[in-house]
């Protein structure tokens, strides 16, 4: 097998997209490396291998971004979807929930602990209701907001739940579920920088 | 086909830069080059402590080319490496503000070592 062929097998570690692009070109710098190499060398194909296994799988990670990030207007929609979801589950409904739980609570014997967590609940509600409108507004400074409420968001409602273990599935899911979601949405990596394999 | 970006940033956005970054621009700084003498001029430049490959080269290539600091001059033959036709490269303006802004960088982090007797002093 011819050193150009194998060197073409090595290429299909790199995206299909970036082989396409520089392919011929990947293949044309090859072939001059031969020219002034001795092939016979372990150390010719140590650094070829070398080549592809630092700079293959970051190129394969940029590649995966760019399509995560490929449809802004889409990404977009989905933040606002987001944001939206937020404000219904997170704030109106985690608030009704709340003064739901703090009326019931009222009719039996209440301890000042579950009075607390009660309290904590509609903060922690109140500020999800704020990260939604701060996300609503996609600026990096609402972006930032976004992020800073729903961490404090989560921080309650930990410290919520550690004082009231009772407390209800659907105010475990709509505490911890949402904003855990919402962080991974607000910090997904957006702009790829020019540090990679080089 | 590379989707270039706006380039909104400040030079100073980008730095620090890669070392084979930083060696590419500086290579394009002398003209158009196609990938090949690219790869030359780095390995003559840092006396072989830089050698970039194939898989290196154009992956460092296609984030400059997406950031606006490289563009594409075309395809033609290089009459010294045969009829085959290569691409060829040269710096944006854009990109030789950045190479200058990091430039300007490692020349004050030699000057800082320089007053700190890190260099330039004969050891003992």
């Amino acid at each position: 097998m011819s050193a150009e062929r194998i060197y073409r097998l090595l290429l299909r570690a790199y995206p299909p997209e970036f082989r396409a692009e520089y392919g011929r070109e990947m293949v044309l710098l090859f072939r001059d490396q031969c020219r002034e190499s001795d092939l016979r060398t372990l150390g010719f194909w140590a650094r070829v291998l070398w080549d592809v296994a630092r700079s293959a799988p970051a190129l394969r990670l940029d590649a995966w971004r760019a399509r995560a990030s490929e449809n802004t207007q889409t990404s977009e929609v989905i933040m606002k979807l987001a944001a939206m979801l937020t404000l219904l589950l997170g704030g109106v409904i985690g608030i009704l929930n709340a003064v739901v739980e703090w009326v019931a609570a009222t009719k039996q014997t209440i301890t000042g602990t579950h009075e607390l967590s009660l309290v904590l609940g509609v903060f922690a509600s109140a500020l999800l209701l704020a990260a939604g409108v701060a996300m609503l507004n996609q600026t990096p400074r609402g972006r930032q907001a976004a992020r800073l409420a729903v961490l404090a968001s989560l921080v309650m409602i930990v410290a919520a739940r550690l004082l009231h273990p009772w407390m209800s599935y659907f105010s475990q899911l709509v505490g911890f579920g949402l904003p855990v979601a919402l962080l991974i949405a607000l910090y997904w990596p957006r702009r790829p920088s020019l540090a990679g394999a080089a | 086909m590379v989707t270039k970006r706006r380039a909104g940033r400040s030079p100073e956005a980008y730095l620090p830069l890669p070392p084979a970054t930083f060696h590419s621009l500086l290579a394009l700084a002398d003209g158009e080059l196609h990938g090949y003498a690219i790869m030359k001029g780095v390995a003559a430049r840092s006396e072989g402590t830089v050698r970039l490959g194939p898989g290196t080269l154009y992956g460092s290539l296609k984030r400059l080319l997406q950031a606006g600091l490289v563009e594409e001059r075309g395809e033609r033959a290089d009459p010294e490496r045969g009829d085959e036709r290569r691409r060829y490269y040269r710096l944006t303006p854009h990109g030789l503000s950045v190479a200058r802004a990091e430039a300007r960088r490692l020349d004050a982090m030699v000057r800082a070592a320089r007053r700190k007797k890190l260099i330039g002093v004969r050891s003992v």
